[in-house]
């Protein structure tokens, strides 16, 4: 455990000062994870204005605190293990890393988290500007306050095993960018991104729950907006936990199998 | 009585500014701010001619200027002081009318589109240097025979070996021509035939055309097979300008005495360095100016089979030079 | 003229190159028919709430989606490759070879790179502005189609010029390719008209990078939305615009080159 610990210490240091290196990919990133919930809180704002009420229980406010805490959370659970992993195999470094006793989702996790602690002071003051611009309307609850951190952090845990099992695919198949495609078009559509749950149709609605995009996103916004009963949140917890447990198992079994063709099939 | 210098360099100087940065995090941050900065002389004062037809050999360790040379010479870099021209044109200035009479080859480096047939990239260069059909026609047929490459021309550049690739890459850059040609280390990293079949193209080449030639290599078999002339330039100055032969005489202080013996039993280290023996093959090396005492000498105590007397090889000499250019 | 010969050239030089691989077709129009898909089921997701969007049409939207996928691919068809390929070429000192040619370096590298199976982009983009004209109507007339040529032809310089000024920092900067992808980032937000966003963010989209005038501005020729007055100044900026990359260009080779400021 202690070796883990270290690990991650480690990563993180080369993490950030490689970071600082590459100013450039920090701010790519940031531009694209400010402006796209960004565009959806305008989009629903207008319509929600044109509408002259409500769309889906979200006001223009309302919106506006939605796409601004999204935002946040986005920030705080996003990957790019995708595009690693393709980069990877084809230049045959993932037989180095199959080399260390331990697990490469550690090094790729540490990593993420070193990124992270070095941009989310700008998201944060992104948020706060935002804030001041489009008038959000919050209700702070100490229900959201209390369950926001946890809730968070499973959403992290459970996106990134996600991301970690898809990106496997990059062992099976070289058309990576389809199954990426589709499973940007899933996160899109079922995480509340391109929309606040509620505003989808119902049938849409029901396929989120069943999905986990839902829990990674979506949930820990909501909650930390005050929208949902204490039923609902104890029912988002559960979720996520269940979630997590599939996930971890999943990974397990398709790691496992990932490897040995990697290894039949050589570099 | 010579020909007019077709290209001419005088007290030629190209400094660099890098910036540099310590190792660490605290450096790392500070790098957000501000980066130090230090002066590099690339070329420190250079002169030197080359009249048309001439294959010269410019020779110089990593780091030397040899490229840096190369680049000014053909217009990449602009010098930081001191006179040049090629072909009575200011190469910076990259006139259309001089770029169509150079031609630069960088070895390991392509400029052959890598996922298409070295033909069109051919057809390219043709567009570009807007040569004529029927010279076109004629000179990429003489080209493909010189350099073997008929069968090659269909394959993707991808698919083709180093030395396939270079040899295509000379056919592309030598179509449109040139009256000058800079090769920069262009036979590095090739087998050793290659580089025998390379270096006889560009002799027969240069032959047959009248091309003006700058080499520069790290391969002493290179400019022993191509150039009578040789530059050594080190530290961005110029140590030595003449004839290889001649550069071998001044920078050797040994000869190497190879004594054929029936064995290895004779003890001969008061007679000068024994650089090794086999067999009875001893290799001596001893100042130039004991050869013929030494020689005669052994030839009178001991019972030689045979006997011969050799310069050191050159690689030694060049490494001698550059050794005594650093101090 | 001696340019379009060049150009020709490139161009099947860049047929050469992917044709080979017609797997490739297909795997990109999955891709890009799943892209078009999901715009297609945003604009479904907003106009089942509302009929217009700040003031647009669904029509108007679809066409704007079209211009989207159009200009996107002829982006990716030409500019972003070369302008990736120069990024590069500065960086491994394979641009010494076309600074050693009798030719424009800026043309060259402009046109070196063509992504061939980009038409699948500009085939959707076309086919849905098809759709959107369809349901347009009658209220398309030449003048709008005239002025929506003009607004594509100034968007496209507009956007050449933009992607050539970024491309320029490589000759300063060391891993460029990721300065190139901000131009991808910001490019969604083409997706909807610039209309609909507050001052300073369509200032941004229009004057920083000039998405506004590569999507929403031809979009709103095709609507009939576009005033003349509007039409001249994009013809304006364009031409501004090509001059300062062409001027920074030169700076740039310059300093490549060494050459003392």
């Amino acid at each position: 455990m202690k070796g883990l610990a270290d690990l991650y210490l480690q990563q993180l240091k080369t993490g950030v000062a490689s970071i600082v290196q590459y100013r450039a990919t920090l701010v790519i990133w940031l531009i694209g994870n400010i402006l796209e919930p960004l565009i959806y809180l305008v989009v629903w704002s207008t319509v929600a204005r044109s509408t002259g009420g409500t769309v889906g229980g979200y006001g223009a406010g309302d919106f506006a605190a939605y796409y601004i805490v999204l935002m946040l959370v986005n920030q705080v659970t996003f990957t790019w293990v995708m595009y690693e992993f393709d980069y990877r195999i084809r230049e045959g470094t993932f037989s180095a890393d199959l080399l260390h006793p331990v697990h490469p989702i550690h090094a790729d996790i540490a990593e993420n988290l070193s990124s992270k602690a070095v941009s989310l002071p700008f998201i944060v003051v992104a948020a706060a500007g935002l804030a001041a611009i489009f008038h959000p309307a919050f209700k702070l609850s100490l229900l959201a306050a209390a369950a926001f951190v946890p809730a968070l952090v499973l959403a992290f845990l459970v996106r990134f095993l996600v991301d970690w099992m898809v990106a496997l695919a990059a062992f099976w198949t070289t058309r990576v960018t389809a199954i990426n495609q589709i499973h940007y078009m899933a996160v899109l559509f079922f995480s509340g991104q391109i929309a606040p749950l509620t505003v989808l149709p119902r049938p849409l609605q029901v396929v989120a729950n069943i999905l986990p995009f839902r829990w990674t996103i979506g949930f820990p916004v909501e909650l930390a907006l005050g929208r949902l009963t204490p039923i609902q949140v104890l029912t988002g917890f559960a979720a996520q936990a269940a979630w997590l447990l599939a996930a971890a198992l999943l990974l397990k079994l398709a790691w496992r199998v990932s490897v040995k063709r990697y290894s039949a099939v050589g570099a | 009585m010579g020909a007019e210098p077709v290209i001419r360099l005088r007290e030629l100087k190209k400094t660099y500014v890098v910036s540099e940065r310590e190792p660490g995090l605290r450096a790392a941050l500070a790098g957000l701010v501000h980066r130090r900065k230090s002066e590099v002389r690339a070329v420190d004062g250079i002169s030197f001619d080359l009249v048309p037809g001439e294959i010269v050999g410019f020779l110089g360790p990593n780091g030397a200027g040899k490229t840096t040379t190369l680049k000014m010479l053909s217009g990449l870099l602009h010098p930081t002081s001191g006179e040049l021209s090629v072909l009575s044109y200011v190469p910076w200035k990259r006139d259309p009318a001089f770029l169509r009479q150079i031609t630069l080859v960088m070895g390991q480096r392509n400029q052959l589109i890598w996922d298409i047939p070295p033909a069109d990239s051919f057809e390219l260069n043709r567009a570009i240097y807007r040569i004529p059909p029927a010279d076109y026609r004629r000179t990429l047929d003489e080209l493909v025979a010189l350099l073997e490459i008929e069968p090659l021309l269909g394959k993707p550049v991808r698919n083709l070996s180093l030395g396939e690739r270079m040899k295509c890459e000379i056919a592309a850059a030598l179509l449109h021509s040139p009256a000058v040609v800079f090769l920069d280390e262009p036979t590095i990293g090739l087998d050793v035939t290659m580089q025998r079949r390379i270096r006889t193209f560009i002799a027969e080449y240069s032959r047959r055309h009248g091309a003006t030639v700058l080499l520069t290599s790290h391969y002493m078999a290179d400019v022993e097979a191509l150039c009578k002339r040789v530059i050594v330039i080190h530290h961005g100055l110029l140590l030595f300008d003449g004839e290889l032969a001649a550069l071998v005489q001044r920078f050797t202080a040994d000869k190497t005495i190879v004594v054929q013996l029936k064995d290895c039993a004779a003890d001969l280290r008061a007679y000068g360095e024994v650089l090794s023996c086999e067999d009875g093959r001893t290799t001596l090396r001893v100042p130039k100016a004991e050869t013929a005492r030494v020689t005669g000498r052994i030839l009178a105590e001991f019972p030689v089979i045979d006997l011969t007397v050799e310069d050191p090889p050159i690689e030694e000499v060049i490494e001698r030079v550059f050794a005594q250019g650093a101090a | 003229m001696r340019f379009l010969r060049l150009l020709g050239v490139f161009l099947r030089v860049g047929v050469m190159g992917e044709a080979a691989y017609p797997a490739n077709f297909l795997a990109h129009l999955i891709d890009s028919a799943l892209e078009l898909g999901t715009a297609l089921a945003g604009l479904a997701l907003i106009f089942a709430h509302t009929a217009t969007l700040g003031g647009w049409r669904p029509e108007e939207l679809i066409a704007l989606v079209g211009v989207y996928f159009l200009v996107g691919g002829v982006i990716g068809l030409v500019i972003q490759p070369g302008m990736e390929q120069l990024t590069e070429s500065v960086r491994d000192g394979t641009l010494d070879f076309t600074l050693t040619k009798p030719a424009d370096a800026q043309f060259l590298v402009s046109v070196w790179r063509v992504e061939i199976w980009k038409m699948v982009d500009v085939g959707l983009g076309l086919v849905v502005l098809g759709i959107a004209l369809a349901r347009l109507g009658e209220r398309v007339g030449l003048a709008q189609a005239a002025a929506f040529v003009a607004a594509l032809v100034a968007g496209g310089v507009i956007v050449y010029s933009f992607w050539l000024i970024l491309a320029t920092t490589a000759f300063w900067l060391v891993r460029v390719e990721n300065v190139l992808v901000i131009f991808q980032s910001v490019y969604e937000a083409g997706r909807w008209p610039v209309s609909i966003y507050p001052g300073w963010l369509r200032f941004a989209l229009t004057f920083l990078v000039p998405v506004a005038f590569a999507i929403t501005v031809p979009a709103q020729a095709i609507a009939g939305r576009l005033t003349w007055p509007a039409l001249l100044g994009a013809a304006g900026f364009a031409a501004a615009l090509f001059a300062a990359a062409r001027l920074f260009w030169r700076i740039g080779v310059r300093h490549y080159s060494g050459a003392s400021s």
